[in-house]
This record gives structure tokens, sequence and C-alpha cells, in this order.
């Protein structure tokens, strides 16, 4: 299956993410940028290997990001 | 007439500190990314605060957050952590547009400037934003007729700021112009779900498009314009007709802009103003600084709408029309700072001896010169290449993050 990776440090905490996805994003109160739940961190992006069913909704998440750090792969 | 303050963009150090050397009175920036310039990939860090504000205080200038994007619940507590820092490192005000700033910058007593994004264009819109601010930055759609009654009103009333002084009013004189009204563009929010108002514009209006009638497919041509991307706007050689309006402060577009531009552009207008203080603001100095703005970026100049344009202006071009451009060739490597020499290494291009470069540093701020004299491995030479190291006086102490260039025409190129 393949993995959603998100360069987190560029989030510009739109919230979109979040909007589409609830099933795999918070809003962090923290800092205010998009956590990909359960997603492990890897040097400065996180990575989380998706199931079946949330592939496709995965990729129009990415595609709807407005500065494009969601990558499905 | 009172002194004006002169405002400055600081998208870096590099930037910050070029704003310095060329004479500006204050200088805004943001952090994070609740800014309108959170696409730019630089852009400051909330630990970066206490540097600025100590390297602020040290060039005798002020500082000023920007904070005004739209904001969500979930941004609240980093609104609370970026404003615990402004108030610690004594930042002089926060730029801002959304109530919720605003109103916890007055219960935090931080100063507030309203932003120009919400749009104030008349008197009653200045008043009320007074009970919470000390400035306020006009639209930039106004006439200098109309900014003028709103400062000879102010006046008139008293009508004072939050701190208790007369309110003041600040006006954009130079930089990019947006199409929409200010604050009000949708177009990137529409075309790639990426918000303006939160700082993703993509700049759609800075694309060419055609016309088609939908019946008969036809397409209409837009004699060449760029009929969405307005020139930049261009106060300087207008600048003693902005003064006599009465605005308080002059604001320079330009974050997303290098050390460069933010010299060359805060230095010309530096010299204007001291040249309207002295009386002696001529044609001839106008022509000159005119030269001296369009070797940085820029889509052509205007006067925006201060005289009364019923249209706006279009760029005949997407890009820019400086008349100069820089082009990248090394980085620096070592500084001897007793004889003030900076080492740099040459990683693409070459340079000859007789070439204009430009060196762009946290410390330098920025610094053109031609090159006289050629020293390449610590020997005298004609031509340096990759992988050599050139060595030059350098003013301020040179790290491994200051870039050089080469100074190109593009005129004769
Ligand atoms: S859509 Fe992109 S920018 Fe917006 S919150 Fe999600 S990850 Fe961040």
């Amino acid at each position: 299956m393949p993995n959603i990776i998100h360069y987190r440090n560029r989030c510009i905490g739109c919230g979109i993410c979040y909007e589409l996805q609830p099933e795999l994003w918070r809003m962090s109160k923290k800092d205010g940028k998009a956590t990909l739940l359960r997603a492990v961190k890897k040097k400065d992006v996180y990575v989380l290997e998706l199931t079946r069913h949330h592939v496709q909704k995965s990729k129009e998440t990415a595609e709807a990001c407005p500065v494009r750090i969601i990558k499905v792969n | 007439m009172e002194k004006v303050e002169l405002l400055a963009p600081a998208g870096s150090f590099d930037a910050l500190t070029a704003a310095i050397n060329a004479g500006a009175d204050a200088v805004y920036f943001g952090v994070e990314q609740l800014n309108m310039r959170a696409r730019s990939v630089n852009s400051f860090l909330l630990s970066d605060i206490k540097e600025i504000a100590s390297r602020c205080r040290k060039g005798k200038i002020k500082a000023y957050l920007t904070l005004n994007t739209i904001l969500y619940d979930h941004d609240m507590q980093l609104l609370r952590g970026i404003l615990k820092e402004v108030k610690k490192h004594k930042i002089d005000a926060v730029i801002a547009s959304d109530i919720a700033v605003i109103e916890m910058c007055n219960q935090m007593n931080i100063a507030v400037h309203i932003s120009t994004q919400s749009n104030v264009s008349n008197i009653e819109a200045a008043r009320f934003y007074a009970r919470f601010a000390d400035v306020v930055v006009l639209a930039r759609e106004l006439t200098l007729k109309q900014i003028e009654a709103i400062t000879k009103e102010i006046k008139k009333k008293k009508i004072k700021g939050y701190s208790g002084e007369l309110l003041k009013i600040e006006a954009f004189v130079h930089g990019a112009l947006c199409m929409a009204i200010s604050g009000k563009c949708y177009l990137s929010l529409h075309s790639q779900n990426a918000s303006a108002n939160r700082g993703a514009c993509v700049q759609n209006c800075r694309h060419s498009y055609t016309v088609t009638d939908t019946e008969t497919k036809e397409e209409l041509l837009i004699d060449h314009e760029y009929i969405m991307s307005p020139k930049d706007l261009c106060t300087l050689p207008i600048l003693d007709q902005v003064l006599a309006s009465g605005v308080n402060v002059l604001k320079i577009e330009g974050r997303t802009k290098g050390a460069d531009y933010v010299y060359t552009v805060t230095r010309c207008y530096r010299e204007a103003l001291d040249s309207i203080a002295k009386k002696n603001f001529s044609q001839e100095k106008i022509d000159g600084w005119m030269k001296e703005l369009s070797t940085v970026y820029n889509r052509g100049f205007w006067e925006g709408y201060y005289l009364g344009q019923k249209l706006g202006q279009w760029s005949p071009v997407s890009g820019s029309v400086a008349t100069e451009k820089k082009v990248y060739i090394g980085k620096g490597t070592k500084y001897f700072s007793k004889i003030k020499i900076g080492e740099f290494l040459i990683e693409a291009g070459s340079i000859k001896a007789g070439d204009t470069l430009m060196i762009s540093g946290a410390n330098i701020g920025m610094a053109k010169e031609k090159l006289e004299t050629l020293v390449v491995n610590g020997e005298k030479s004609e031509q340096a290449v990759k992988g050599d190291k050139i060595t030059l006086p350098v003013s301020a102490k040179v790290t491994s993050r200051d870039k050089i260039y080469k100074v190109v025409s593009t005129i004769d190129a």
C-alpha cells in the first residue's frame, strides 16, 4: 500500500486536509499546523502507510493542499 | 511638517540589515505561517523574534510584526505564543486585521496597527479602529485627495489612537499592487484552493489571459497586456504630494524580496524624503532615483490610484522589467576580520576583473561593488571559475550563509 507523506514544516495551517479527511488529520492547537494521525516522523517529514480504503481520498487531499506538501506514493 | 516614518520590508536577516543600512526608520516582518507571505520559504521563525528585536534596537529603528491573515480556532494558541514573544522582546507594534489579534494585543498592551487587509477607506472606519490602534494603514485604492480629507479630519477632530496620541495614517508608497481591492481577492482560492488571505496567493493575476466568447468561441485579444497584473506602485516622482496629503508613515512593499531590492528602494526613498525636507527635490534628482529603482525587480511603474486614475495600468510582461539582474556565483567561506577581507567560493559561472558583484548577507545586508582587481586563490588574476576562491574587501563579517552574485545588465545582454 502507498504511503502518505506530510512535509509538516511548510504547512500554513489552512485546515483543508482536516476538512476533507478528518479520519487522518487534526489541526494542532499547539502550533496551528496540521498533524497526520498515527504517522511516523522521519527526519522532518511524517509518513503513514495507508490502508486501501484511504488511498483515493488521500490523493484528493494531496491535490487540495494549497502549498502541495502532502504526497501519496 | 512633522517627520514621516519610512517603513521597509524585512523578509530575511539580509533584508533587515539592508533596510537599516539604507536608512529605514522602521521595518515590518512576519513569523511562522500567520502572515501574508506564508508561502515564502525563508519565513522567520518564532525563535527569530529575539534576534530581530536586538538588531533593530542596535540599528535604532522600530520593528513591527505582521499578523494579518485570517485566523482559525486552531491558531489561537500559536497566536498567543507569538504575542508573548512580541511582548517579551519589546517589538514596537503588531500589524493586524483579524479582531482576535486586535483584541488580544489590547489585552496584552501591545500597540496595534490596522493592516491594509482591513481595507480602511473612510474617516468613520478610521475613527472606529482608533479605539484599538495607533496607526491605520489605508486601502491602497484611495486618491491623495481622499487621504488628505482623512488626515485633516483626524487633526481637526483630534481623533486619538489607543495610546492617546493622534491617530497616525500609513500609506503604501512603493511595490507590487494587487488587482483586487486590498484583502479582497479570492482568485487564488477559487483556482487552486489556496487562500491569498491566508498568505498562500498563487498570483493568478500575473498570468496572461485571453477572453473567449462562449457563444461564438471567438477569442478576444487584449493588446498583449497582462490585464489582471497591475504595474508596480511607485510614488517617488510625486512623493512631495504624498507628504502633503498628511500621511505619517510611508510603507514599502516586498517581504519576499532580497536585500538588494530592499536596500535600493529604501535608499532612494530615504534620499528623496531628505531632499524634500531640504526643499531641493528636483526633476533631475527624480530621474536619478528612477533609474536606480528600475535596476531592481519591477513590473514597470505607475503612480497607483493616488492621482485618481480611473483604471489600473497593466504590466506588459509577467515578470520583471528590471534593467539589472543578479546571477548566483557562490557563497562565503571565510572572513579575516582584522583586515576586513572576505573569502568566497565560486560555485557556478565565472567572473572577471571589472565585473560588478553583489553580496547579500545577514551582517552586510547588501553591498554592490565593481571589482577593479580580482584576487583568485591568493593571486591577482583576470578570471575566476567554479571551484576558485576569491578574496575581496568586505566591511562586515562574512558567513557561509552569505551569497555572492554577479550583476549583469538586462539591456545590452
Ligand atoms: S492542507 Fe496543507 S497547508 Fe493546509 S493544513 Fe493541511 S497540510 Fe497544512
